[in-house]
């Protein structure tokens, strides 16, 4: 009951969102029109859900006692019987996962495969925590969350998608943002036996790294970016922590922002999911990697769960998706002198995990503001302008995938290292005969302004005035013209 | 004598290539291998939070590395997405 009060909590709070956002912005028709739709569908589905789970109820009701074994119910053998046949896994793992908690902190890239393999293999109660809401750039990599669910907070997708896989295990979803404060009282009210780190920042990261040394639970940490996964699990059986390895967080503007035998469920997920990623990278590139590690973090989990051994344990993984390669790097044993986890630790109690990352605990972008009033321009005025040169600051990849018309593109990137600088000096030599203001663009209005500021060092020779376009192309597309992709 | 080094991908953008060999000396203490490294690959910024490893083996901070030739180091630095 507990689980599905906080769902249902958790549905209006998101519909009040949805509403809120919606009064901000233009109420027009289509909007009302999606939010009724929204609401039709979501009683619709309640009902469907409730009805499908009656259905499951009825058709397997025969196999809930089971006198021929102790600890499991006849659903539970037919259910898992694939894994227990496994000799290290066996009934003695099913129970052990039956009776374990596990809390998963982040239902994104790394989370969401993580999750879908442990409520898939039987564990008994799993406690998600996400303080974010599902939006469309998510759907390629985070598997649990769908096109309905847009919108809507991620754990909330999430319980719905593995409630619907597995709905004899409990499943504790909590709407909130992982800091010392949430956490230590999640940690007062609950137990876990196994700590999974799926969270996107460093910040989060260390906070995780101390609360189970800690409480002495095992972390099994996964981290993907790019064309590159990491894996360890830190604190288990005498291996170091996260802070053994990496006593001083990065600067953070460094920190860039994924039936005979027996077949263990993670395995094949793992091997699928590598075909998904070589399929794909023989077109384009890869995004499964989140995928990847997230499915193999759910195998350590089972791992330490089962006492099977082998644990990844003072080993990081690291995988290279570009190469195919993944290395088995062994690691140094515990630092007697470690912060946290030494012989004499200074950290006996969560820190403030912001401030000591000098960074958020998210990989949201924080909007900068470092010009002066009059070095910006409104983007409703870039129409105003069209002999203006506009200068879009956007890597090059960026720029290829949309722009506006008569924007020239010069990356940001270049003008910080220097790079093809008399290229864009003879460009705007040849403009500063017919005009004498420059706009500058990029995504969200940061890049830009830096870029700004470094443009009138460079050339301040000549007669231009650079401008900021405020909130940049996201901007555009709000105020100007929707379809503008915001990506 | 030159030893291969190795940058995972995300500190490949800074270093700019992938795979490449550099000329060392056979023992060397880490923190002077770290320099030759970060100032060989502009990995200045991240000097602090990089793990060396010396064929597929974590190094210890405090200790004089012994190398030889086709050696493999790979640099890794800690990433946080997810």
């Amino acid at each position: 009951m507990y689980d599905i009060r906080i769902n249902n909590d958790l549905r209006m709070h998101s519909n009040m969102c949805i509403r809120h956002k919606f009064f901000l912005g233009r109420m027009a028709a289509e909007e009302q029109k999606i939010e009724k739709l929204q609401d039709e569908i979501n009683q619709l589905r309640e009902e469907l859900q409730r009805k499908e789970r009656e259905l499951f109820d009825l058709k397997f009701k025969k196999y809930h006692d089971n006198k021929y074994c102790l600890g499991l119910t006849a659903t539970d053998i037919m259910r898992y019987s694939r894994q227990m046949l496994l000799s290290q896994f066996s009934i003695t793992g099913q129970i052990a996962l039956k009776k374990s908690r596990v809390l998963i902190v982040g239902m994104g890239g790394l989370g969401c495969p993580c999750a879908l393999y442990l409520a898939a293999a039987g564990i008994g109660e799993l406690t998600i925590v996400d303080y974010d809401e599902v939006e469309l750039t998510n759907l390629h990599r985070q598997v649990l969350h769908g096109e309905n669910d847009i919108g809507i907070p991620k754990i909330l997708s999430a319980y719905n998608r593995l409630k619907n896989l597995n709905s004899n295990i409990k499943i504790i979803p909590i709407h909130t943002h992982a800091n010392s404060s949430t956490l230590t009282d999640l940690f007062k009210n609950k137990t876990f036996d196994v700590v999974v780190d799926g969270s996107d920042n460093v910040a989060t990261r260390y906070l995780l790294n101390d609360i189970c040394v800690l409480n002495n639970l095992p972390l099994v940490s996964g981290s993907a970016l790019q064309m590159e996964g990491q894996l360890t699990v830190y604190n288990y059986n005498k291996g170091p922590c996260y802070r053994c390895l990496f006593p001083v967080p990065p600067p953070p503007d460094t920190v860039m922002n994924c039936g005979d035998g027996g077949v263990l469920g993670p395995v094949p997920g793992i091997i699928g999911t590598l075909q998904a990623l070589e399929v794909i990278k023989t077109c384009t590139s890869c995004f499964t990697v989140p995928g990847i590690i997230g499915t193999l973090q759910a195998l350590e989990v089972i791992k330490i769960l089962t006492k099977q051994g082998g644990v990844l344990s003072s080993r990081l993984l690291t995988f290279d998706a570009c190469e195919a390669v993944f290395r088995n790097v062994k690691l140094r044993t515990r630092n007697s002198r470690c912060a946290v986890c030494g012989d004499d630790p200074t950290i006996t109690t969560l820190i403030d995990y912001e401030e000591f990352c000098g960074a958020s605990a998210h990989d949201k972008v924080i909007d900068v503001d470092i010009l002066r009033k009059d070095d910006h321009i409104p983007v409703k005025e870039l129409s105003s302008k069209p002999e203006t040169l506009l200068i879009d600051v956007r890597p090059t990849l960026e720029f290829a995938m949309c722009n506006l018309d008569n924007s020239y593109n010069f990356p940001y990137s270049y003008i910080k290292k220097g790079k093809d600088l008399d290229k864009l000096r003879k460009k705007l030599e040849d403009y500063s005969t017919n005009g004498n203001e420059v706009l500058i663009i990029c995504r969200r209005g940061n890049d830009s302004q830096r870029a700004v500021l470094q443009l009138k060092e460079i050339f301040t020779d000549l007669p231009l005035k650079f401008l900021n376009v405020l909130g940049g192309l996201y901007a555009y597309s709000n105020a100007v013209d929707s379809s503008f992709p915001i990506y | 004598m030159p030893k291969k080094i190795l940058t995972c991908y995300s500190a490949r953008e800074l270093a700019g290539c992938s795979e490449t060999f550099l000329d060392v000396e056979d023992s060397i203490l880490y923190a002077d291998l770290l320099e030759i490294i970060v100032k060989s690959y502009s990995l200045e910024d991240i000097k602090n939070n990089v793990i060396l490893a010396v064929n597929e083996e974590y190094s210890n901070t405090s200790e004089r590395i012994l190398l030889k030739t086709g050696d493999e180091i790979a640099i890794i630095p800690p990433i946080s997405g997810g």
